[in-house]
């Protein structure tokens, strides 16, 4: 067994209340490594296709990576990867903290489960064993008082807890995983799938360590990268001093911020919620994940006014689009107290920002009136009964609460009345805070996002809105997407952090220095090409194809109004160019549909027997 | 003057760095649970961390309340460690430490706490914040 592995996978049937441990397929870790990849392999080979997500056969699955609880700097994520609730896609959703280390010392490489539990439950793992136990002191309860009462029924006081709050217990298809109070495993609906099998959270505590080769060694050169790589790299200085809220200021610039429900793509509130706002109206200090020396996060709690006490641990940036200016909120203390809220219930901040600026959209319209919210007056910027929707939507009260917590496209379809071509998504993902009229190339990343709109696969915008590009030329564009997607993949199965920087020589030299095996920059982009390609051939079973990535309608026929993408759109032209570019360059066929050949190159041969149009 | 690590706790980060190479150092593998020095995230209230180790204060009880005498002098650092070897692992030591300062290791054979690698601590050297010194 390679060292960094634990070798240990846990089973966990939940309908015949059974765990049990069985050995990590290394065979399926030399060619997938982990996080991602290696749970993409299992999934797509244990999983059914056209299973329902929210029914007991999912898999729901966690996984950790080689590197994590090691000295390797930025490599403490857990990912949990199912098949979406949200979007019906595979699913890998991310949280830092300090779960992901955790679950490897306590002996397991990563966690399957399928079924569901007779009654509310939660799974407790501890030095290489673990056990279902009854949930029904926490069921019910939100994610702040579920952490506390668990860490207190396990008798550690620093057990680390992975759950849901009442978002996921409801089955809102935009609820998260919450683990540390505020990191989340947010995107795609995964607390849902928690929920749908009775399963509040995982508690994990352990103690036997990670060993990796020649350790006097790897310590100094951890340090020197520590040093070197990480805290004097220059492309580091801006999560360091001010995190992804810096943001704020350069989407404000480009004209991309979201404001208003997509309306426009400047707020001209934005300096309440920029990153100096953050830093001198809620900042209290900065906060690190484990092995991280970095710290982009700021925790911060509003000292007066209405929202007076609530705290966070950000809010990040797409928080700050999404449910900042895009709700027209122009204080962040208000943005505090929803990330907040939507961390204590379980939900997604960017699904339910976006899915709150769609409501305040219909609302001003007319669409829906004060009988569907409850009476709150839901215009654009009342903070006042914005603060107040997490909690609708994760209790499901009122009538736009329980319709939103389906998801934005979903409470649009159940409302009718042409509010569909309001949602701004693809394959039923809201998007990030990047408006692609202002910034072509994203338009092309969240169509062909793996689990639906995203910006953590490819971020074209760094180049054509903040760098030095063209935001509205084509040019280039499906190249950069093809190649973010595949180094994203790899670095996603090892499981770094999206802000280390880190080259793949580097990622290589650590991966070598961890586990043993054999590693280069070739051999990285090789599995990164492998587990793009597997992911795409699990969405093509489940029936995706060209048909579904796509860019909303308003992208191509609403211009923005002012700033630097004044009368911008995406023509259906550009975009349709850009996949055809895209397509071509992965190896799909014109349906986005990888070939055999493709398959075989990317050393999948195995499943070429498993899709039905090949 | 107390002789140990000297911590300016309010630019800690929570990265654990240190309790991961405390664990590498002293046990030869990365486990916080068998670190000397322990990083605890308390959020959302009061929203701080906390540092945990033997900071050599010049009262200590754990030496004096020791029953098989294991915490003993270093004469070249001046400072009281743990003889694993002497130690009964009954935990006295840690009820009566005033500063959460040493603990009982995972497998409770024994006290655990800081002995400053000899005399050059190497949480120092790992420290992204340098939270840590000598403080000279």
């Amino acid at each position: 067994m390679p060292t960094g592995y634990t070798g240990k996978i846990l089973r966990v049937d939940l309908t015949n209340d059974k765990v049990a441990t069985e050995p990590t397929k290394m065979e399926w870790a030399k060619q997938f490594i982990g996080g991602k990849g290696l749970g993409a392999k299992y999934l797509y080979e244990e999983l059914k296709p056209g299973t329902d997500p929210l029914s007991p056969d999912n898999m729901l699955t966690i996984w950790t990576g080689p590197l994590v609880g090691t000295m390797v700097p930025l490599t403490s994520r857990y990912v949990v990867i199912t098949k979406s609730p949200l979007t019906g896609t595979f699913l890998d959703t991310y949280a830092g903290g300090y779960f992901a280390p955790e679950l490897k010392y306590a002996g397991f490489d990563g966690i399957i489960v399928t079924g569901k539990a007779a009654k509310p439950s939660y799974l407790w793992v501890n030095d290489g064993k673990a056990e279902i136990r009854d949930a029904k002191n926490v069921w019910g309860k939100d994610m702040f008082k579920t952490e506390e009462l668990l860490r207190d029924e396990v008798g550690h006081k620093y057990a680390r807890v992975a759950g849901i709050g009442q978002a996921g217990e409801k089955l809102s298809r935009i609820a998260g995983v919450t683990s540390d109070i505020t990191r989340n495993a947010g995107r795609g609906g995964a607390g849902a799938v928690f929920g749908s099998k009775n399963l509040k959270a995982v508690v994990a505590k352990g103690s036997l360590g990670v060993e990796v080769p020649k350790i006097d060694e790897f310590m100094e050169m951890a340090k020197q990268m520590l040093w070197k790589d990480v805290v004097e790299n220059p492309d580091h200085a801006g999560l360091i001093t001010d995190g992804t809220p810096i943001i704020v200021d350069m989407s404000q610039d480009a004209g991309i911020l979201p404001t208003n429900n997509w309306h426009t793509g400047q707020f001209d509130g934005y300096l309440g919620i920029d990153s100096d706002a953050l830093k001198t109206r809620v900042f209290v200090k900065k906060k690190a994940c484990f092995s991280c020396g970095i710290a982009c996060g700021s925790f911060a709690k509003v000292r007066d006014g209405l929202f007076k006490g609530s705290s966070t641990e950000g809010p990040e940036y797409e928080t700050l689009g999404l449910a900042g200016s895009n709700c027209g909120v122009k204080n962040i203390e208000a943005v505090v107290k929803f990330s907040e809220d939507c961390d204590r219930f379980g939900l997604d901040t960017m699904s339910a920002g976006s899915a709150v600026g769609f409501a305040m959209d219909i609302y001003e319209k007319g669409i829906i009136t004060k009988e569907d919210t409850g009476g709150l007056d839901l215009r654009f910027g009342n903070e006042e009964a914005y603060a107040k929707m997490p909690e609708m939507i994760s209790l499901r009260t009122t009538k736009i609460g329980d319709l939103l917590a389906e998801g934005t496209l979903r409470a649009a379809k159940a409302i009718g009345k042409d509010t569909e071509k309001l949602v701004i998504h693809s394959k039923g993902s809201e998007y990030p805070a990047y408006d692609p009229r202002g910034s072509i190339g994203m338009a092309l990343a969240y169509a062909t996002s793996d689990r639906g709109a995203d910006h953590n696969r490819a971020w074209p915008v760094a180049s054509d809105a903040y760098g030095d590009g063209d935001p509205w030329s084509t040019d280039g564009k499906a190249a950069i997407c093809h190649e973010e997607q595949i180094m994203k993949s790899y670095k996603w199965s090892m499981i770094y952090c999206d802000f280390y920087g880190v080259s793949d020589e580097n990622m290589a030299m650590y991966y070598t220095a961890v586990t043993g095996l054999p590693a280069d920059a070739d051999w990285l982009k090789a599995v990164g090409v492998r587990v793009w390609n597997l992911v795409r051939a699990f969405n093509v079973r489940e029936g995706f194809s060209r048909k579904d990535d796509t860019m909303p309608d308003r992208m191509a026929t609403e211009p923005l109004p002012s700033g630097k993408t004044e009368g911008k759109t995406v023509s259906r032209e550009a975009f349709e160019k850009m996949l055809n570019e895209y397509y071509a360059l992965w190896g799909w066929d014109e349906q986005g549909r990888p070939t055999k050949k493709t398959l075989e190159d990317a050393g999948l041969s195995d499943i070429v027997g498993t899709l039905d149009y090949l | 003057m107390s002789k140990g690590l000297k911590i300016e706790l309010e630019k800690c980060i929570g990265c654990n760095m240190c309790a991961l190479i405390c664990s590498g150092s002293h046990v030869g593998k990365f486990n916080p649970s068998e670190s000397r020095i322990n990083v605890e995230d308390v959020f959302p209230e009061p929203g701080e961390f906390r540092l945990n180790y033997c900071t050599q204060c010049d009262e200590h009880p754990c030496v004096e309340e020791c029953p098989a005498e294991a915490i003993k002098l270093d004469e070249a650092l001046g400072i009281y460690y743990v003889d694993k070897e002497e130690c009964t692992a009954c935990g006295l030591c840690v009820d009566v430490c005033p500063h959460n300062g040493l603990w009982l290791d995972p497998s409770e054979s024994h006290a655990i706490k800081c002995d400053l690698c000899g005399g050059t601590p190497k949480c120092i050297e790992v420290c992204p914040r340098k939270v840590i010194s000598r403080g000279e």
